[in-house]
């Protein structure tokens, strides 16, 4: 993770048409080749936020702003959707629905965006195989997408913005609605994404998969900037959390009714490995 | 009734391949309009009927036979059971007498003029048909998306043509889920055709609540993959004539030949030899 | 606690002739259970679930609720005894009122308006959505609308529930209602079927999980024995809740621990610890 800032909002806010407030004050910076993660309760502003960072929020459906988000220097204000799509690339949470609907083969839909933007042939076919590529499909190219499984469709989705070469890739809250296998499916095509360097924003409630791979964290509550620091610091505040309705790691939760429970201090474990490392040694040390 | 529906609306990228595939879109378009043009000229059930089994065996080539009947069926069909009756009691240009109905006792005189019109106007309309679902059926999605571009059609227009028919088997499979739903909470169906008129809002609302909302997140998601973008949109994919078209070609020019042919020495209706009706045609 | 409330004798299900989703399912319900119903998308769960209310009959074996068999007793008539809450509440919700909405339930069942009006209430107050009766049900908030949809269930008052998926597209604090609900619920000696992915939910509220894959049972026990069987799991390629992994990777290092919840990790360590 660099300290190159690609997004920056200054005092942010938006409402929608029919709905106020629903972000407040926005002031952040999301820095190029990290992985940002963003939680909150139902309604907190989630959706919102990864919507105005393609300018969907305003653009698409109007109500008011104050403040800015320039995304890669270009002011979401000033630019259309289609403009932002190259820098900002968006994956929703319906797999099948927020395909083209064109009924076209894998390869087609992967290459549909390009079309949209006027790429020559040559180019979309090329991008279109690395897409594929990467998130796992080869093979695929002319199958139809609604034959596919809620895993491969989400991974076809991310190939499908994979194909544009955005700067930043953009997911609202990605695996929400797949099994188990799906889940796990598109969390380790968005883990590679991750080791590769990309510049990722995502919004989940999977807090405990989160954990992993997030560099830092945003906590929203009714459209406000709760917490903004490293992925350790803001799940380790449990109280804080759990206030506002969300539940931190089982193993962060355990950690901090033990310290209290035994009076003792206990570094917070974030992740699996880390919680069997502290309890491990708490355990042995007796 | 809505299983029949799916299997017409449900368009699986078939990996299917036939002759009638390989045909050029463009070709097969030609094709529907041409045939549709001859069927309208010549007055004649004989010859429409011919019309509509040559469509009806290219389309077993194709190996969508069984969908394109059953489109034509549903309209055809019922059609000639109303019109044929009609027609041949009430048809103006009525002349010659072929069967006298008693009714009630009324004499209705029943005429083969009329008769006749009542087979030949639903067939034409059916061969319309079959040929515009022969040309929809065996084309792909992304050739079908490539000549509405050779056409120079605004992308919004082709999107809102082919888009549409995707996205009708999405709304079954809603609906499905929908009465299951509302039966789970007492709604019934094996009740008389009044009490079910009832349920009509109780699946309606959801059903388009449901579509709205998929709709407009396919459109937020076009719009992020630059949809409205003001540039000249690009298709990667080429057509071109390959030899079979142009076999299919030349066989369209020669049938045009012969039928012009037909048409100035035999006259309008060559087979059944109906005059041309004006007022009716 | 005691009889049994739902048989399903060797079940055989075809949607068509290429898809089989049950292949043979046999399984007995007690009334007052909280049983969990696991596995993959496409294994069957949500198939089978469909045959406990009736909606769906068995191409072959038999379905029993309550000494009826389903293929014999109108559908109407079993969803009276089970309630089936589905995953989207925009497939159901069609009123302009919260009132509305739960009172369809109860009025097809052919209560006077006095009683509709009773479990209405009734209903509201234990989803805690009592005050809410005249808002528009699309002016509620998600989690709100999912409590919306199992409202109109309770309202109906079956001796069984069925929740598909319950938790999805909710947040902790909506989870977290529902855990109590189904425990309010169960009290009350009702029977609670929930199929869910989310394994952290089926520790908390339920004691026995079936386990489906490819149209079959491939367990079926109390949870504690179903997500500690990490073989079974892998077949199906589940995870087990974070604090059963936490408790296997000790396990490994030498430390006897077995856990389900948090709370319960929490309490043996505490001894443990204390103790020492």
């Amino acid at each position: 993770m660099s300290r190159e800032p690609i997004v920056v909002y200054e005092n942010f806010s938006y409402s929608y048409p029919t709905t106020p407030n629903a972000l407040v004050d926005i002031d952040l910076k999301i820095y190029r080749g990290e992985v940002f993660g963003v939680i909150g309760p139902n309604g907190a502003g989630k959706s919102t936020f990864c919507k105005s960072l393609n300018g969907l929020v305003p653009h698409f459906y109007g109500g008011t702003v104050k403040g800015r988000v320039l995304v890669d220097g270009m002011d979401t204000l000033e630019h259309t959707t289609s403009e932002l799509s190259m820098k900002v690339g968006l994956v929703f949470q319906e797999p099948e629905t927020q395909l083209s609907g064109l009924a076209l083969t894998v390869e087609d839909e992967v290459g549909f965006g390009l079309s949209m933007l006027g790429f020559p042939s040559e180019v979309i076919r090329k991008r279109t195989r690395e897409a594929l590529e990467k998130v796992g499909l080869k093979g695929f190219e002319k199958r139809s997408p609604s034959e596919l499984s809620g895993g491969e469709q989400q991974r076809l989705a991310i190939a499908t913005v994979l194909a544009m070469e955005p700067e930043i890739m953009v997911l609202d809250e990605p695996v929400a609605l797949l099994d188990p296998i799906g889940k796990s499916e598109v969390l380790s095509v968005v883990k590679e994404l991750a080791v590769e360097g990309s510049t990722i924003v995502i919004a989940e409630h999977e807090i405990e998969e989160l954990a992993y791979f997030a560099d830092r964290i945003l906590v929203l509550n009714e459209g406000k900037m709760v917490s903004l620091d490293d992925s350790k610091k803001v799940l380790s505040e449990v109280e804080k959390l759990k206030k506002i309705g969300i539940d931190p790691p089982s193993v962060t939760e355990l950690a901090y009714l033990l310290e209290r429970d035994l009076g003792i201090k206990l570094e917070y474990p974030i992740t699996l490995p880390e919680a069997l490392k502290i309890f491990g040694e708490l355990m042995e040390g007796g | 009734m809505s299983s029949l529906a799916t299997s017409i609306l449900r368009r699986s990228v078939a990996e299917v391949d036939t002759p009638m595939h390989r045909i050029d879109p463009r070709v097969k378009f030609l094709f529907f309009i041409w045939i549709s043009v001859w069927a309208y000229i010549f007055l004649d059930y004989v010859l429409t009927a011919i019309f509509l089994t040559t469509v009806l065996i290219l389309t077993f080539i194709g190996k969508v036979f069984s969908k394109t009947v059953k489109a034509v069926a549903i309209v055809v069909v019922p059609w000639m059971a109303v019109g044929i009756p009609i027609l041949s009691a009430l048809f103006p240009w009525n002349k010659t007498l072929i069967y006298n109905l008693q009714l009630f006792g009324y004499n209705i005189p029943l005429y083969y003029e009329g008769a006749a019109w009542g087979v030949v106007w639903p067939l034409r309309i059916g061969v319309c048909l079959a040929s515009a679902m022969f040309f929809l059926f065996t084309t792909e999605p992304v050739k079908l998306i490539a000549l509405l571009f050779e056409f120079k059609m605004p992308f919004r227009f082709i999107y809102a043509v082919t888009g549409a028919l995707q996205f009708t088997p999405i709304l079954l499979d809603d609906l499905q889920t929908i009465i299951q739903a509302q039966r789970s909470r007492g709604m019934r169906t094996d009740v008389s055709l009044l009490k079910r008129l009832a349920n009509y809002p109780v699946l309606i609302v959801p059903l388009t609540l449901s579509a709205l909302n998929k709709v407009q997140i396919r459109a937020i998601a076009l719009e992020s993959r630059g949809f409205s973008a003001p540039v000249k949109k690009t298709w990667p994919y080429d057509l071109s004539l390959k030899r079979i078209d142009y076999i299919f070609l030349a066989g369209i020019i020669i049938t045009t030949i012969i039928f012009i042919y037909i048409y100035i020495v035999y006259g309008f209706s060559p087979i059944s030899h109906l005059k041309f009706y004006l007022a009716a045609g | 606690m005691g009889e049994k409330i739902i048989e399903v004798k060797d079940v055989w299900f075809k949607y068509s002739e290429e898809v089989t989703a049950l292949r043979g399912v046999s399984l007995e319900v007690t009334q007052g259970e909280k049983i969990a119903l696991i596995g993959q998308n496409g294994s069957g769960k949500t198939t089978l679930a469909k045959h406990l209310n009736g909606l769906l009959k068995p191409t072959k074996g038999d379905v029993i609720v309550k000494g009826m068999n389903t293929k014999e007793t109108p559908t109407h008539v079993i969803t009276n005894i089970v309630g089936y809450v589905f995953q989207n509440p925009a497939h159901q919700i069609f009123t302009k009122s919260v009132y509305e909405e739960v009172a369809y339930g109860p009025r097809n069942q052919g209560l006077s308006k006095e009683e509709v009006d009773e479990r209405v209430r009734m209903a509201l107050e234990l989803v805690d959505l009592s005050g809410y009766e005249d808002t528009h049900p699309y002016d509620l908030n998600y989690g709100q609308m999912k409590l919306l949809t199992i409202a109109s269930i309770i309202a109906m008052q079956p001796e069984v529930y069925v929740l598909d998926e319950p938790t999805s597209g909710q947040d902790h604090m909506g989870r977290r209602k529902l855990v109590k609900l189904i425990d309010m619920l169960n009290r009350e000696g009702k029977t609670v079927i929930v199929i869910t992915h989310d394994m952290r939910f089926v520790a908390e509220t339920s004691e026995r999980t079936i386990l489906m894959a490819r149209g079959k049972i491939i367990g079926d026990g109390p949870t504690e024995e179903i997500l500690t069987n990490t073989e079974l799991l892998k077949q199906t390629a589940i995870k087990p809740p974070q604090v059963v992994q936490l408790c296997e990777g000790l396990r490994e290092r030498g430390i006897e621990l077995h856990a389900l919840t948090i709370q319960e990790a929490r309490e043996i360590l505490r001894e443990r610890l204390a103790a020492s």
